[in-house]
């Protein structure tokens, strides 16, 4: 091989690479965001503790595989329901007590219901953090798994990890679930009319606080999914919530907000770039390439790719 | 139309209601209602007989959007707004009810600039209507009826309502109120922005929703409309019932009286 067919064959492997595994976090970008998307998309709430729900699954998943010896896929069986629940209790209970509507009823302009839930979610993000650090300490935890450090070799020079393949095939399944709740069931198309018309869906019968509820709910479930990938993937501590929100809100921002498909187009795009921009100019430059595709993102199209 | 059973026994528009005996089906009792400090409502008082239409007219200001808003249980917003007064259907209280309560009862509107849910197709809007766990197992049935009332809706099931015009979106509301089989509907500005001859199909459909057992309520701005399609009209002045009665028994200069206030017509007299 002469030393120009060799330098152009090294970087078709490169971006090749990059391509592949890009797609691959993609896919774990998106699980981490979903939650995000929807409940932006359906009540407007930009929960701050969303990352650190993440890290409450990852312990409750910890916990339990301490118990019961199983596959951490088996555990999302319990994780996930308990997630939901815990999504549906914290918006009847503490989110939709701050709503706008609900401002309104106490007699404090609109203004303050588009403010509370942030500064709600932002406390329970420090409440639900101290917490895990007075029930766990600091040190790191892990979900041990069998999968870690196993590839699938595509090619001489090209591998891609088992456990990023069968998270992406996660993520477009829960994508795929979700959309087909969203539109063929009787409470995903009465949470989509909430989406459009908050003040015309009791109308139909539809009661909101249930259904912003089960929003929430849905949402902290595919966090809790996400959050046994994280444990899965990497080690975690209860402070690591924060790092996961940024993830996220990158993601939605490219996304298009509120859009469900667009976290996974969004996850992907984050993904590749910071690939490339790690291949080609170190690990350093990983994170900045992807703040620098959110900002022009922000710049050129601040409504985000699949803005609905 | 009508499908429960409930709604069989109901008298007909050439019932009782005709007759002049006028059976009350919703009760209204010294409605007050106000916006925060402000009040809308001035005691109003009146029924509605099973069956009928009843027209609301009134300027802009005199409460009439506001009088349908509160007795859906859309005034309920605790400082934002509240009401004070009975509002009895069927020997049940709505006026301590929610909204989806309500329609739960059997009582609903169509609300006024239609208010789809702009971003689903025709279809979802109409099965939206049928949230209710006791429409649920219908929808399919109930669907099949709004698309044979309103054969364009047929047509175009799959398309985005924002991309329609107004009389199909028109349509459209109304549509999604009936698919909860309701008793009473409250009709809040139907013509509102629409062609003349769209708003005389829009009356043609009131007609046959009436006929089908549905009791009405209408707003309605273009005053001969109001009288036309009515059995009982209700004229509504500065929050207060200025003038009661049906369409034949009320001679113009009353009905003008009531509508202006005595000032106004003493000034044109």
């Amino acid at each position: 091989m002469s030393g120009f067919d060799e330098a152009l064959y090294w970087t078709l492997v490169d971006v090749a690479n990059g391509f592949l595994t890009g797609t691959m976090i993609g896919g774990y970008y998106a699980i981490i965001s979903i939650g995000l998307a929807l409940t932006f998309g359906v009540m407007r709430l930009v929960n701050l503790a969303h990352g650190d729900m993440l890290i409450v699954a990852a312990y409750l998943a910890s916990v339990i595989l301490g118990v019961i010896p199983i596959s951490p896929f088996a555990s999302l069986i319990v994780v996930a329901p308990l997630m939901f629940g815990l999504g549906y209790l914290l918006q009847r209970f503490l989110l939709n007590r701050v709503s706008v509507q609900a401002m309104e009823a106490k007699g404090l302009p609109p203004s303050f219901g588009l403010m509370s839930p942030i500064l709600v979610t932002f406390g329970l993000g420090i409440f639900v953090a101290h917490g895990l650090l007075e029930l766990f300490s600091s040190d790191a935890r892990q979900i041990r798994n069998s999968l870690a450090f196993t590839a699938i070799r595509l090619s001489e020079d090209l591998n891609i990890s088992l456990l990023r393949l069968i998270f992406f095939a996660i993520a477009v399944a829960i994508l795929v679930a979700l959309q087909i709740f969203l539109r063929r069931t009787h409470v995903g198309r009465a949470i989509r009319a909430a989406s459009d018309d908050v003040q015309v869906a009791p109308l139909m019968g539809i009661s909101t606080a249930h259904v912003y509820g089960v929003a929430l709910g849905i949402s902290l479930a595919v966090a809790g999914t996400a959050g046994v990938m994280i444990g899965m993937l990497r080690s975690f501590q209860p402070f690591d919530g924060p790092q996961f929100l940024l993830i996220a809100f990158g993601v939605v921002i490219i996304g298009g907000l509120g859009s469900i498909l667009g976290s996974l187009v969004g996850g992907i795009l984050l993904g590749i770039t910071q690939v490339l921009a790690g291949t080609y100019f170190g690990p350093s430059a990983q994170l900045v390439a992807g703040y620098m595709l959110i900002l022009l993102v922000l710049a050129f199209r601040p409504q985000g790719l699949f803005a609905r | 139309m009508s499908t429960s059973a409930h709604n069989a026994s109901r008298p007909g528009p050439s019932g009782a209601a005709a007759r002049g005996n006028r059976r009350s089906l919703l009760t209204v009792d010294r409605l007050s209602a106000y916006y925060g400090e402000l009040r809308a409502l001035f005691d109003v008082s009146f029924t509605v007989a099973g069956g009928e239409v009843l027209s609301i007219i009134g300027a802009n200001g005199a409460g009439k959007s506001t009088l349908l808003k509160s007795i859906v249980g859309m005034m309920n917003r605790g400082k934002a707004a509240h009401i004070e007064g009975a509002i009895d259907f069927r020997g049940r209280r709505l006026d301590r009810l929610t909204t989806e309560k309500i329609v739960a009862a059997g009582v609903t509107m169509v609300p006024e600039g239609r208010r789809l849910f702009a971003r689903l197709s025709v279809k979802d809007n109409l099965l939206a209507g049928a949230f209710l766990p006791r429409c649920r197992e219908n929808a399919a049935k109930k669907l099949a009826e709004i698309y044979e009332l309103f054969p364009r809706l047929g047509e175009r099931r799959e398309q985005v309502v924002s991309q329609m015009s107004g009389g199909e979106q028109q349509m459209v509301a109304i549509g999604r109120a009936l698919m909860s089989s309701p008793d009473i509907v409250l009709f809040d500005e139907l013509s509102l922005g629409l062609a003349p001859v769209i708003v005389d199909d829009v009356y043609r459909n009131v007609r046959r929703i009436n006929q089908s057992g549905v009791t009405c309520i209408v707003i309605e701005q273009d005053m001969r409309r109001a009288l036309d399609v009515a059995n009982h009209v209700l004229i509504m002045l500065e929050g207060r019932v200025a003038l009661e009665g049906k369409p034949a028994d009320l001679t113009e200069a009353q009905v003008t009286a009531a509508y202006f206030g005595s000032s106004f017509s003493k000034a044109h007299a």
